[in-house]
């Protein structure tokens, strides 16, 4: 029974942990410049990350470390380095995008310049890690996340053509605007595959003490929770597909981006897109700063914990302390929210393959998972991976130059 | 065991099971007429830097030497303190009572005990 409320639990938790700004931004980017057509990306995404998280929630039950320790500790510091300044560079862009999600939330909702927001949103981010345990930012925030379904919810009522929607399903490249579609695409990709998911997932995992007792919970949640989260991607990006395609709006800003719900709920969809924007990217922006605190804290060995009282664990809540303040002055001084948003998701594509190498010599070492090492199959999706990450490294920043 | 592999780099705790940095580094003592023994295990950030490069090494001591909250000497334990090797390193000191941890104190009274729900 203890079991089943925690799958339930981290079902929700998942869902709010997927969907972010990127995931958000980049859905609606597709579905109003490709309509359909790039649902694709978004399932082979989750298929991967699925996997991915899978295998850091069973490295973490299993052996009791964090991937990021494993990292550190199978390939020695001079090679984790090399992802640890990697991923803080790339947290650092992420979380300013998820500040700037929260802060133009709110000023849809009041009008008041996103700018003026930043401080104040980085102060509530700052004051729930301070104050608040594991738990209550797991479970508390990632409930209200569940306001996210309306985009599900949205699609049903404008009834898409199925068939156009299996259509999607086919990575088929268009003829115009190819440059465009691919770097999408590879935002898609590297807004679903973020590295900080697996080592906030395999740190969280060892926050809530998991064993080895916990193997079954860790595959349900890792597989249903991003799969329900993926479910609420695939929403945005038919729902912008439906609504803002016909009409020619391309999403160049979130306040294009917030007309998407409008026709399926009338003014009430404006608000509930504000607060979906908003509740997921805070949920986000928590994961993003906590992400930080625990690789830094994990690369030296010093004493780290959101359960811990911040005098327990005094390097490890300085980082993050430090960090959110820094990140929200990308969003002070006025950077486009949603240009740093689909830059930092091309970014993350770049510093794939360092952060899911580590995976395949990882799980398959018995001294960290036992008996519990991947199989042939979890293998080949490891290594189907890396290769693909290794191409999407390579395409971004050209991609990025030419379509973005 | 394997020295590198299984021990450097690897979190080491303390006889309470604290977190007190990791082993930075490996301090092997040659004898005349016998063969070298392990003598230390080092933890701290100039042991650190001088394995990335040793430029950055000389910097950190200075830096350590100038502001830092001790000296730049790096903490050393006996090999014979050592209680167990998993992948965690147990030893049988305390923490708190060590050097390894004078950075986590003087941000713990200077800064963290200052702000507001931090003590």
């Amino acid at each position: 029974m203890k079991k089943l409320l925690e799958i339930a639990l981290g079902i929700v938790t998942s869902i709010g942990g997927f969907l972010d700004v990127g995931a958000i931004a980049t859905a609606a980017e597709a579905g109003s410049a490709f309509g359909f057509h790039l649902i694709w990306a978004i399932i082979l995404g989750t298929i991967c990350v699925i996997c991915l998280v899978e295998m850091s929630g069973r490295l973490a039950a299993v052996s009791q470390h964090t991937l990021a320790d494993a990292v550190r500790e199978r390939f020695g510091f001079n090679f984790y380095i090399l992802p640890l300044v990697a991923e803080i560079i790339v947290d650092f862009l992420i979380l300013g995008a998820e500040i700037g999600g929260v802060c133009i939330a709110l000023q849809l909702v009041t009008g008041i310049s996103f700018q003026w927001w930043a401080l104040p949103v980085a102060f509530a981010i700052w004051l729930l890690l301070w104050k608040g345990t594991f738990g209550l930012i797991e479970n508390g925030i990632s409930v209200l996340g569940l306001v996210t379904l309306v985009f599900v919810v949205a699609t049903f009522k404008l009834h898409p053509a199925l068939p156009d929607v299996a259509e999607g399903l086919l990575p088929i490249v268009p003829q115009q605007d190819t440059t465009h579609y691919l770097f999408i695409a590879v935002a898609i990709l590297g807004a679903l595959i973020s590295p900080y998911l697996f080592y906030f997932y395999s740190s969280g995992a060892v926050e809530d003490k998991w064993d080895a007792g916990y193997l079954g919970v860790n595959r349900a949640v890792a597989g249903l929770g991003m799969g329900f989260g993926s479910i609420v991607s695939l929403g945005v990006l038919i729902v912008a597909a439906q609504v803002l395609q016909p009409r020619g709006i391309q999403v160049d800003s979130y306040e294009q981006a917030a007309l998407m719900l409008t026709q399926p709920f009338g003014y009430w969809g404006f608000i509930l897109f504000a607060a979906s924007l908003g509740i997921a990217c805070f949920g986000a922006a928590l994961e993003v700063t906590l992400d930080t605190a625990y690789i830094t804290a994990q690369a030296f060995g010093w004493n780290w914990g959101e359960n811990l009282h911040p005098r327990e664990a005094a390097r490890f809540s300085f980082v993050y302390t430090v960090f959110v303040f820094l990140a929200s002055l990308l969003m002070v001084v006025g950077i486009d929210p949603l240009q740093l948003t689909l830059f930092s998701m091309a970014l993350t594509a770049v510093i794939l393959p360092i952060a899911i190498l580590p995976f395949l010599v990882l799980m398959n070492d018995r001294q960290y998972v036992g008996e519990h090492r991947n199989g042939w199959l979890s293998n080949s999706v490891v290594i189907f991976t890396i290769a693909l990450s290794f191409v999407l490294a390579i395409v971004a920043i050209p991609l990025e130059i030419l379509g973005g | 065991m394997d020295v590198i592999r299984d021990v450097l780099d690897n979190q080491i705790v303390d006889r309470n099971q604290r977190k007190m940095g990791k082993v930075d580094g490996i301090v092997i003592e040659l004898r005349d007429g016998q063969p070298p023994r392990l003598a230390y295990l080092e933890t701290g950030a100039t042991t650190l830097a001088q394995r990335l490069h040793p430029r950055l090494a000389r910097w950190v001591a200075a830096v350590e030497r100038q502001w830092g909250a001790k000296n730049s000497e790096p903490y050393r334990i006996p090999w014979s303190k050592i209680r167990n090797i998993g992948i965690d390193v147990e030893v049988d000191v305390d923490a708190e009572q060590t050097s390894a941890l004078a950075y986590e104190q003087w941000l713990r009274e200077q800064v963290i005990k200052r702000i507001p729900g931090g003590s």
